[in-house]
């Protein structure tokens, strides 16, 4: 499995030279399987370059929307295969007890927040609501799980052969007890998480700004943190940067950051803050956890 | 794999630890998963000693009990057959306070559904109204309505 990171900013396009580095888009993570086939989490800006590097195959594409932020979905309008008429689109994510997944995502692309309706895509659209269904795509087993933000969200996880991906990039799994006072069992997205090759998960916040945030949905550093250690991770990818958060201060985060991943007890080569249009190989675990 | 509890009831679990009212969350066996430190206080044990109890264990410590002092079985009690209906449902109880004491009390049980349905309850303990408490003094020990 690969990975190719098109966004990592989290809540709010951040374009400037002052995110060059980091990237400006929105959460978008190309995943290209064993069989090299493409699966695409989440829709935010980063999907528009995605659209127009991905090259034209008959295959269906699969886009696993986490949740209906708009910055897990603004992309989705300007994916290019969506308005080519032979393109066949999948779009998944949280079911929810007051509209369908169709109807919420048409709720963005419609008048007058938009200048077309979902109905008039030239291309073959589906949508399917995720949870709580394992399911296969291609050579892969995929799981989504609801995990502790605001309102129906999902983490996934992709198993493909021995190598294994989650992605939760929207996460609050501190929220009202500390992570060190719970057990595994009790700790949102842990079962989805747990023996991960590579954890993709939100670290909008440091430890200081989060007072400040309590209760938005997203982890401080410090939780990150323990979070991938507790489901012992073999590398921890963070993601959804703060808009406010600029290359500069990014960078001077990444020492502390892997001093910390470090005393862990974890390899301090296998932390990082993620970087758009950054590729990353997903190894095996280097020895299967509880083994 | 080990996994995790429903995304509700970890929820459930947070909003428990950050109230002050005595508070228990039942799975849907009814065990007892946790309780607050309200609810330690008043039942004289707290969660971290007693960790996770099963429907016996914990009607067997903390009650509820019937006139003759006896504890009610899980199955048996007015609650458990609402919650188990998917209604939520409000009583008077007599409990064991401070680890040996019993006391009556008011208890309303919520149950909480998920995606994937029933997956328990959240039980709230109330002082009884001092009416009710003239009430319970006279013999009325259990009296359960279901909201
Ligand atoms: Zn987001
Ligand atoms: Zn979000």
């Amino acid at each position: 499995m690969r990975i190719k990171i098109w966004g990592a900013r989290g809540s709010v396009p951040a374009p400037g030279p002052e995110t060059m580095h980091y990237g400006g888009n929105t959460s978008c993570v190309e995943v290209t399987l064993s069989d090299g086939s493409t699966l695409i989490l989440d829709a935010g800006t980063g999907i528009r370059n995605l659209g127009l590097a991905l090259p034209r195959v008959e295959r269906p594409i699969h886009i696993l929307l986490t949740h209906l932020h708009l910055d897990h979905i603004q992309g989705l309008m300007f994916f290019a295969p969506l308005f080519r008429p032979e393109s066949e689109i999948i779009v998944w994510g949280p079911a929810s007890p007051e509209a369908s997944l169709r109807e919420r995502v048409g709720r963005y692309i419609s008048a007058p927040l938009a200048p077309v309706e979902v109905r008039e895509l030239p291309s073959h659209v589906s949508f399917k609501e995720a949870e709580p269904l394992e399911w296969d795509l291609g050579p892969a087993r995929i799981r989504a799980q609801s995990v502790n933000h605001r309102g129906p969200t999902l983490g996934y996880r992709i198993d493909d052969g021995d190598t294994t991906l989650c992605y939760i990039p929207d996460h609050e799994p501190g929220l009202g007890a500390p992570l060190s006072q719970l057990e595994d069992d009790w700790i949102s997205g842990f079962g989805l998480a747990r023996g991960a090759s590579t954890l993709i998960h939100d670290c909008q916040y440091t430890d200081a700004e989060y007072p400040n945030h309590l209760g938005w949905g997203h982890s401080p550093i410090a939780d990150a943190l323990e979070f991938g250690q507790r489901v012992e991770a073999e590398k921890l990818v963070l993601f959804h940067h703060d808009p406010l958060h600029s290359d500069d201060f990014l960078d001077g985060l990444c020492g502390d950051i892997h001093a910390r991943w470090q005393e862990l007890g974890r390899d301090p080569g296998q932390v990082e803050l993620a970087t758009e249009r950054r590729e990353l190989e997903i190894s095996p675990q280097a020895a299967p956890v509880g083994a | 794999m080990s996994d995790q509890k429903p995304l509700e009831l970890i929820l459930a679990r947070n909003l428990l630890s950050s109230i002050s009212t005595p508070a228990f969350l039942v799975g849907q066996e009814g065990a007892l998963l946790f309780y607050n430190e309200a609810a330690g206080a008043l039942v004289g044990r707290r969660f971290e000693e007693t960790g996770t109890m099963t429907a016996q264990e914990w009607t067997a410590a903390f009650g509820p009990f019937d006139d003759n002092e006896q504890p009610i079985p899980y199955d048996e009690n007015k609650l458990t057959k609402s919650l188990r209906e998917g209604r939520p449902a409000h009583g008077n109880f007599r409990i064991c306070v401070a680890g040996n004491v019993h006391q009556d009390i008011a208890a309303s049980a919520i149950p909480i559904v998920g995606p994937d349905g029933s997956s328990g309850a959240i039980v709230i303990f109330w002082p009884l109204p001092e009416d009710e408490e003239t009430k319970a003094a006279a013999g009325v020990t259990e009296q359960s309505e279901v909201l």
